[in-house]
């Protein structure tokens, strides 16, 4: 049993920090640290920047442009990101639609698609919800018609983050509806300048318009956009979500979260030991958790899938993150209506999204403990 | 990085759960620990020691599981690693032969477990010292032989060796709410000599720190144990146990329950293994030493109470049974929530020891890694 990274990783460590330190363009770190909205041309710029030197797409196989890290230096990467105040990768094409073309799509869509993926030269988002099913996915009822070489798409999908920014949609749609319920589902990519596509911003309780309403109204789209086979989407479905569940836990960027509320208590002068308790209680859950994730990329080393477990990853990371949202309002005071409190309604989404926390008890208790 | 076991260490894993597993209760099992090795874990290796805060948590986490009831984590982790930090090896030795058994008594009336809330005191008579004082909650102190006393030796405190026998002690036994030997003791001018001092004049506090910070870290594997079974058996029990027709585990609330107490569970297992790398890998860092443990055992009482509470209340009426396993885990999770300090003690521990790591390099270390990084 051994605890420490070795010193190739401790090296990959080093050079991550200092290829952020020295590349990471002023004016988007400022924004980050601010804590301000970043608009796409954010985004692209800095995924160029580390796609240009290899680093956009993890967990892709190195064949089609992988960076060939494991669990590990994926883990440091990621880390990394948050310390260094530089944006995410946004996760829709990178993380999300790219797998799933990866493990289910032909040569011919991996070739079309991969390589605009990685560059962020097209810029993705993600139809799954809709109106009448959200933790229910598979009763979704958007409709894709087969009429000869084409699809005929109509339905609603919501939720989704970056849909102003996005060249494409992934789509999950019903093209059996007499199958039962999670049997006649395809996964289909749409271009989101297609005809009868239109995008409607909601503005959500905090200011933010970054997620949206989309509706499909008589879209056509070549059967050549099929990801897998028609009737299996619900596969490729579950395939994603469990991908999108490791990395959620944000332990780095929690980490971020402390060290600006220690800041601002430190600027402000607040003396308040019940204050000082609460927050040592979250730091010490937050190290328990960040000691967890480090169990389960050990076990994805050693060559175990990511499981059931990371529901747990998903559930204390995000309560974490509300939990010193709350914490930085409450150590303001009678000043937390500034900026803080846009944060603090932001980050209830965060024990929604992604599969919603009591879902995750769900997964725990079935999958799990078997109940 | 790598969570493996040893062999060795599933050899220990196993050996201890086969022990735990069986009948353990009532008797005096010393001499088969001493037989089976398990007296030298932590000890030097002139001694035929072995392992370290890792094998402790293996040994400990199935001591849990069992809800073994033994003197191992006050006589050997405490008493043996003040034993092995002051070099006392002639006294480890009888300690790992099981020869001589060790109770350290610390506490003070009026300490709420500060170690340095010493009101006992030790006058120098010459080349004598004499204690005098008050010391309570000695655990273990009825099977001891010997007692290791801290008291205060001018602005600083010392520890001394005292023959549990010695004229002028009283020892007061009486049984904590889960069973175990626990002892309040008064020292009315007890005589030692020079010889009998443990570690340099004026280091107790230092000795002491250190090796309550290896028994916290075993408790909380002890918890960790302790809570793991009380998840299984009512994640077992609700399978079984029908209501309004169905096994009462498929309703949706008690779900929930159960899922977040695993998730307490895995946590407390992560701060478990924390405590222990803590102690293996910043030896020579107190600072890192005292934040990952006292971290561990905030978290260990509050998954603890969480994961004993529940367990009680979704048992239902037969957990309140004092013929049932689950009330007795429970009654062993409340004492080792606050032996050696509670949540409370440990936050402020914690707190204060991170103030004190401000200046260390953040390393981003996995050991502890957001408080370093805490300004």
């Amino acid at each position: 049993m051994d605890l420490a990274f070795s010193p190739e990783d401790r090296a990959f460590r080093d050079e991550v920090r200092d290829f952020i330190a020295t590349h990471l363009p002023a004016d988007i770190r400022r924004k980050i640290q601010a804590g301000d909205h970043l608009v796409k041309d954010d985004y692209a710029r800095w995924q160029r920047i580390l796609f240009e030197r290899g680093w956009v797409a993890s967990g892709w196989p190195k064949e089609l442009g992988g960076t060939g890290w494991g669990p590990i230096q994926r883990h440091i990467f990621y880390e990394e990101i948050a310390y260094g105040w530089a944006p995410r990768l946004l996760p829709f094409g990178l993380h999300m639609v790219a797998p799933v073309i990866i493990e289910f799509g032909n040569d011919a869509q991996r070739a079309r698609y991969l390589p605009k993926i990685a560059s962020g030269e097209e810029f993705w988002c993600q139809g799954y919800s809709e109106p009448g099913a959200g933790s229910d996915l598979a009763s979704l009822s958007t409709r894709a018609e087969r009429q000869g070489d084409t699809y005929l798409i109509n339905g609603t999908k919501t939720w989704i983050t970056a849909a102003q920014w996005a060249d494409w949609i992934f789509v999950l749609a019903r093209t059996d509806p007499n199958a039962k319920k999670q049997e006649g589902i395809s996964f289909i990519l749409v271009d989101m300048k297609t005809p009868g596509v239109t995008v409607r911003p909601i503005e959500t309780i905090d200011g933010g318009k970054e997620i949206n309403e989309v509706h499909l109204e008589n879209v056509v789209v070549p059967v050549a956009n099929l990801v897998g086979k028609e009737n299996e989407g619900w596969t490729c479905a579950k395939f994603l979500l469990e991908h999108e569940r490791t990395g959620t836990a944000g332990i780095a960027g929690c980490r971020q979260q402390l060290e600006t509320l220690h800041e601002l208590i430190a600027h402000e002068s607040i003396d308040d030991p019940r204050l000082d308790e609460r927050i040592a209680q979250v730091e010490i859950e937050l190290e328990a958790l960040a000691f967890t994730e480090l169990r389960t990329l050990a076990a994805e080393s050693a060559g175990k899938r990511p499981g059931p477990e990371s529901s747990i990853l998903k559930i204390k990371g995000t309560e974490i993150q509300q939990a010193l949202s709350e914490l930085a309002l409450d150590a303001l005071g009678p000043y937390a209506e500034s900026h803080l409190a846009p944060k603090y309604f932001n980050y209830r989404k965060t024990s929604i999204y992604a599969g919603s926390n009591e879902i995750q008890k769900n997964i725990i208790a079935k999958r799990i403990l078997k109940l | 990085m790598d969570f493996t076991l040893s062999p060795e260490q599933l050899l220990i894993k196993d050996s201890v759960a086969r022990f735990a597993a069986g009948d353990h209760a009532g008797t005096e099992k010393w001499p088969q620990f001493a037989e089976l090795g398990w007296l030298a874990i932590g000890a030097p290796d002139e001694l035929g020691g072995f392992g370290g805060p890792i094998e402790t948590l293996l040994l400990m986490e199935q001591f849990g599981r069992g809800l073994v009831r033994s003197p191992y984590v006050a006589q050997v982790v405490l008493a043996g690693q003040i034993l092995r930090a002051a070099e006392r090896t002639e006294l480890l030795e009888r300690l790992v032969e099981g020869t001589e058994r060790f109770a350290v008594a610390y506490e003070e009336p009026q300490a709420r477990y500060d170690p340095a809330a010493v009101k006992t005191t030790a006058v120098r008579e010459g080349e004598a010292f004499v204690l005098t004082g008050t010391k309570v909650r000695v655990l273990d102190a009825s099977t001891a032989n010997t007692l290791i006393v801290s008291a205060r030796t001018g602005d600083e405190i010392s520890l001394f060796a005292i023959p549990a026998n010695a004229p002028n002690i009283t020892r007061e036994p009486y049984a904590s709410e889960d069973g175990y030997d626990v002892a309040n003791l008064r020292l009315d001018g007890v005589r030692v000599d020079a010889a009998q001092l443990i570690g340099p004049l004026g280091d107790g506090l230092a000795l002491l720190d250190r090796a309550l910070d290896h028994a916290t870290a075993a408790l909380c594997a002890e918890g960790l144990g302790l809570m793991s079974l009380m998840l299984e058996a009512t994640v077992e029990y609700t399978k079984q146990r029908q209501q309004f027709g169905v096994p009462i585990g498929s309703f949706q609330a008690l779900q929930h329950r159960m899922a977040e107490m695993f998730i307490e569970v895995e946590l407390a297992r992560s701060v478990a293994y924390m405590a222990a790398m803590t102690l293996d890998e910043k030896a020579d860092d107190p600072v890192a030493r005292r934040r990952g443990v006292s971290a561990a055992k905030v978290q260990m009482a509050k998954s603890g109470r969480f994961v004993g509470q529940n367990a009680i209340q979704l048992h239902g009426g037969i957990g309140m049974s004092e013929e049932y396993k689950v009330g007795h885990y429970f009654k062993r999770m409340t004492m080792v929530e606050r032996l050696l300090g509670d949540g409370q003690y440990h936050v402020a521990r914690y707190i204060a020891s991170r103030g004190a790591a401000v200046t260390a390099a953040p390393d981003r270390d996995p050991v502890g890694a957001s408080g370093s990084r805490a300004s």
